[in-house]
């Protein structure tokens, strides 16, 4: 199967601020691909290259096999929403979404037909004569995203579009979004910093940092498997725990953790030095209040239990001097009687661990 | 409708000519315009002044060491000077009222200032050439409220050119110096208040000193288009009462002197240039100029 | 408490009285020679014996005085579509270019505006003299380009300066091409800043005295320039009429404008 868009080395500098350092990355027809990362990790930049409104250093960027690196951005034919509501503020709704129909000189019957039907897509009928002004943020997102589906691109690229809106209204126009890209089956790049969004709306989430990414995986597979500790820090909660590592063969390393010896643990990178961190979920961390003989565990002083509703968010404190998050579900044996200052056990399972070099 | 149905996946480039024009090119017809239009005229109008009638500085010489031509740089600086003085001391209240006042009179009177200003500049010398004259309504005014016995050669001389350019200069003090006001936090003076000013005090020690920039400001581009200003002077002084604008003129008009009448425009110039710079130094832009 | 009515006490009515004196001041010479226009005194003596409309008739019947008022009129249209024509790509220019003698270009675009006028009216009569542009319409076309270009360049480039550039981009993404998203995105948007260039850049032209003086000719003069020579004359009430009409001529304009930016606002 030819990948559908490949972007290959891309490389972005800006004298000697290197923005993007060698992407490579191939997403498939009617994906829903997000580029996850903090601000300044290159997807932006990336995203722009894509569009064409920024020219990469080095690299190549391809649909369908063709390059699209020498086509001008008005001829890629790739639709766009901004994160700030880029509608023409002189034209109404319905002129707005026919604008890129009317620049390729399509029949007036033609785009009267498409126009209506892209503005029951986003449910904004009868908006169409309305001006820009008169809209609120989310509708005027909405009317961005028909205007950039009208002409049926094979690749719609979002770049934080509801970054400017409140939270109600961006679950709102979250589900929108996922209901159009079922609907439609257009390819989507979508660029955020929130990990909660991508989780939401993503097939799979391209994690950026520092111009590369780190990890390309389904939600599932980044918060179970992280393979940076980046990932591990940036998706979902995390603890680290100070470890050395005593020996490691074909990808597991057996830690030593505050006295105790943890086999088994998977290892991620090949940096050198043997004194790392260990990383755990903190849901998958087993609290006893008497030291299980099984497995390897660690002792550790409780230093505050938060109630959250449906979990309980325990705070402790081990001996290494660490702080260790765990969570457990409400109502969970354990933590009845639980208090302050109490010495507990912790211990898990050392494949559900991670240490990164 | 699915994005499979639609045909290409990119517009071919066909013979779609794109217009790639850097943005400096785009400058480059209206630098060329100035450059051919404006700078090398006035290079070349400096550049005469040491050359003609011979090479040298003997324009100079005879500019800065006659008193007539002295008496006219004088006369320019301490009119400009007085002009200014006066529009602040008067724009500044106004200004200050403008900021407070309810809508609708403050619409009227913002009004006022803009028709003053847009109304063109030869009709407003021309109503103070009236006005101003002998038998003008001033004088009678003042004759028949028994202020004077006779009536004062207001026009024609230093006084009417003063009091013209003030009429002139008066918009161009209270417009900016209102913006500056308008910014002013009310909850600064008010805390003032707090703090046991009265009102003289919270005048001095913090409205003035706020406002000051704006004073500068307003102060120098009066002063500076007061320099340079020629119509006002023009038909308010007489010809006995020059200032330096006319000056140039007359070189280059009635008497022909291309040299003397460069050296004098950049006598002007200079002083310009180093109150413009001292401005820049002092608020980084600048503001705008007049005729 | 001195931004407020009521902290200011007896100083509220030292400031209204002095607002309001300013305001007379600025009005009444206004108000003054447009009724004098219509007062019989040659001398312009007020209040004047009679009332009449023979100012304005002697004013009409004189051909040259048209004719100034015509020329005068045919240069401000040109300039003003020249300027804003010079001064749109210019602002383009500037606003959206990176190179690096951006900020000192946009300053020698503005000298024009700061540098006193009458030594440009000076420089260019004698530059003109040499090129034989001096008392022709074309030169006058071209030295008061010079002098409203500034203004042009300023409320254009501010206009586009606050137009978010990722709109443009928008268009381009949909599928315009630059120049074509520039004309049916971009130029649209900054409408008020265009309509502010050409009226500013008319009024530049149409008032302009000083450089006029120079430009002009025995037979090529515009309006100002006839008022002018008229008035290192006699203070003739011609003047007056031909006064008056120009302030009416400025408050129509004043309305327009104001008129247009209700409009524009509510749109």
């Amino acid at each position: 199967m030819t990948p559908f868009l490949e972007i290959a080395g891309l490389r972005r500098e800006y004298g000697s601020f290197v923005a993007v350092n060698n992407v490579n990355l191939t997403i498939h027809k009617g994906e829903f691909m997000t580029f996850l990362g903090p601000s300044g990790s290159g997807k932006s930049t990336t995203l722009y290259a894509i569009a064409g409104l920024d020219t990469p250093t080095r690299g190549d960027l391809r649909i369908e096999g063709a390059s699209i690196l020498d086509t001008p951005p008005h001829l890629r034919n790739i639709g766009m929403v901004f994160q700030r509501y880029t509608l023409f503020p002189h034209l109404t709704v319905a002129q707005n979404v026919a604008f890129p129909l009317k620049v390729r000189r399509l029949a007036a019957s033609v785009i009267d037909e498409r126009v209506t039907r892209m503005l029951s897509l986003v449910r904004l009928d009868g908006f169409a004569h309305r001006k820009p002004a008169q809209l609120s943020g989310g509708q005027q997102q909405r009317v961005a995203l028909a205007r950039a589906l009208v002409y049926e691109p094979p690749v719609l690229l979002m770049d934080e579009p509801l970054a400017a809106l409140d939270k109600k209204l961006r679950e709102e126009i979250q589900f929108e979004i996922r209901r159009i890209h079922q609907e439609t089956g257009v390819t989507i790049l979508y660029v955020t910093h929130d990990q909660e969004e991508a989780l939401r709306l993503s097939d799979r989430i391209a994690v950026f940092s520092k111009g590369v990414i780190d990890q390309v995986g389904t939600g599932p597979e980044l918060y179970a498997s992280p393979a940076t500790r980046f990932v591990a820090e940036f998706i979902g909660d995390s603890d680290f725990i100070p470890c050395t590592v005593s020996a490691h063969k074909q990808g597991k390393a057996t830690v030593v953790v505050g006295g105790t010896v943890v086999p088994g643990v998977p290892l991620h990178g090949d940096g050198g030095g043997s004194a790392t961190e260990l990383m755990l979920r903190p849901e998958r961390i087993s609290l006893c209040r008497h030291k299980p003989d099984d497995v390897a565990a660690l002792p550790a002083t409780i230093a505050n239990i938060t109630f959250l509703g449906s979990h309980v968010n325990v705070a402790t404190v081990t001996s290494g001097g660490g702080p260790i998050g765990v969570r457990l579900p409400f109502g969970h044996q354990e933590i009845s009687g639980l208090s302050r200052g109490e010495i507990v056990w912790l211990s898990f399972d050392p494949a559900n661990a991670r240490v990164f070099r | 409708m699915r994005s499979a149905d639609m045909g290409l996946v990119a517009r071919p480039a066909r013979a779609v000519r794109t217009l790639r024009l850097s943005p400096f090119t785009l400058t480059i017809p209206a630098s060329a315009l100035l450059i051919i239009f404006f700078t090398i005229p006035v290079l070349v109008l400096l550049l005469r002044s040491v050359l003609e009638p011979e090479p040298g500085l003997g324009n100079y010489a005879a500019l800065l060491g006659s008193t007539t031509y002295l008496r006219i740089f004088s006369n320019t600086f301490i009119v400009s000077a007085v002009v200014t003085l006066v529009t602040l001391a008067i724009g500044f209240p106004v200004a200050w009222t403008l900021a407070l006042l309810p809508p609708f009179a403050g619409q009227l009177v913002f009004g006022i200032i803009l028709l003053s200003m847009w109304t063109n500049l030869l009709v407003r010398t021309y109503a103070w050439m009236v006005l101003l004259q002998r038998t003008g309504i001033i004088n009678k005014t003042l004759m028949g409220l028994g202020l004077i016995s006779e009536p004062l050669p207001l026009v024609n001389n230093l006084t009417g050119v003063t009091i013209g350019m003030t009429y002139i200069m008066l918009p161009f003090v209270i417009l900016p110096l209102y913006g500056v006001v308008r910014k002013i936090d009310g909850s600064i003076l008010q805390a003032a208040a707090l703090c046991g000013a009265t009102r003289f005090q919270a005048l001095r020690l913090v409205f003035l000193p706020l406002v000051q920039p704006g004073l500068v400001a307003g102060g120098l581009m009066v002063f500076v288009m007061s320099l340079g200003y020629f119509i006002t002077p023009a038909l308010l002084g007489g010809t006995a009462n020059m200032m330096l604008a006319e000056l140039i003129t007359q070189f280059v008009q009635s008497l022909v002197n291309w040299g003397m009448g460069g050296a004098a425009a950049l006598v002007l110039l200079t002083v310009t240039l180093a109150l413009y710079a001292l401005q820049l130094r002092l608020f980084g832009t600048a503001g705008l100029g007049g005729r | 408490m001195l931004l407020h009515w009521n902290g200011l006490g007896w100083w509220r009515w030292c400031l209204v009285a002095t607002t309001a004196a300013v305001a007379c001041f600025l009005l009444l010479p206004i108000v003054f020679i447009a009724a004098l226009s219509f007062g019989s005194s040659q001398w312009l003596i007020f209040p004047p014996p009679d009332w009449t409309l023979r100012w304005y008739q002697e004013l009409l019947a004189d051909p040259r005085w048209l004719e100034s008022a015509w020329t005068s009129l045919k240069i401000a249209l040109v300039v003003s579509a020249l300027s804003v024509f010079v001064g749109t790509i210019a602002a383009f220019g500037l606003v959206r270019g990176a190179f690096p003698a951006r900020n000192a270009l946009k300053a020698f675009f503005l000298t024009p505006m700061i540098l006193p006028v009458v030594v440009l009216a000076v420089a260019l009569y004698a530059f003109f003299l040499r090129i034989g542009l001096d008392g022709t319409i074309t030169g006058f076309v071209v030295a008061h380009l010079v002098v409203a270009l500034p203004y042009s360049i300023l409320a254009i480039g501010g206009a586009l300066e606050g137009f978010d550039k990722s709109i443009e981009d928008a268009a381009i993404l949909c599928g315009a091409a630059p120049l074509e998203a520039a004309l049916r995105v971009t130029v649209p948007a900054i409408a008020n800043g265009l309509f502010s260039a050409a009226v500013f850049s008319f009024l530049a032209s149409w008032d302009e005295v000083v450089v006029a003086i120079f430009m002009a000719s025995p037979t090529l003069q515009t309006l100002p320039v006839k008022i002018w020579a008229t008035l290192r004359q006699d203070l003739t009430p011609v003047v007056a009429a031909a006064s008056t009409i120009l302030i009416v001529f400025t408050l129509a304009l004043m309305l327009v404008v104001a008129l247009v930016r209700k409009v524009a606002k509510s749109t």
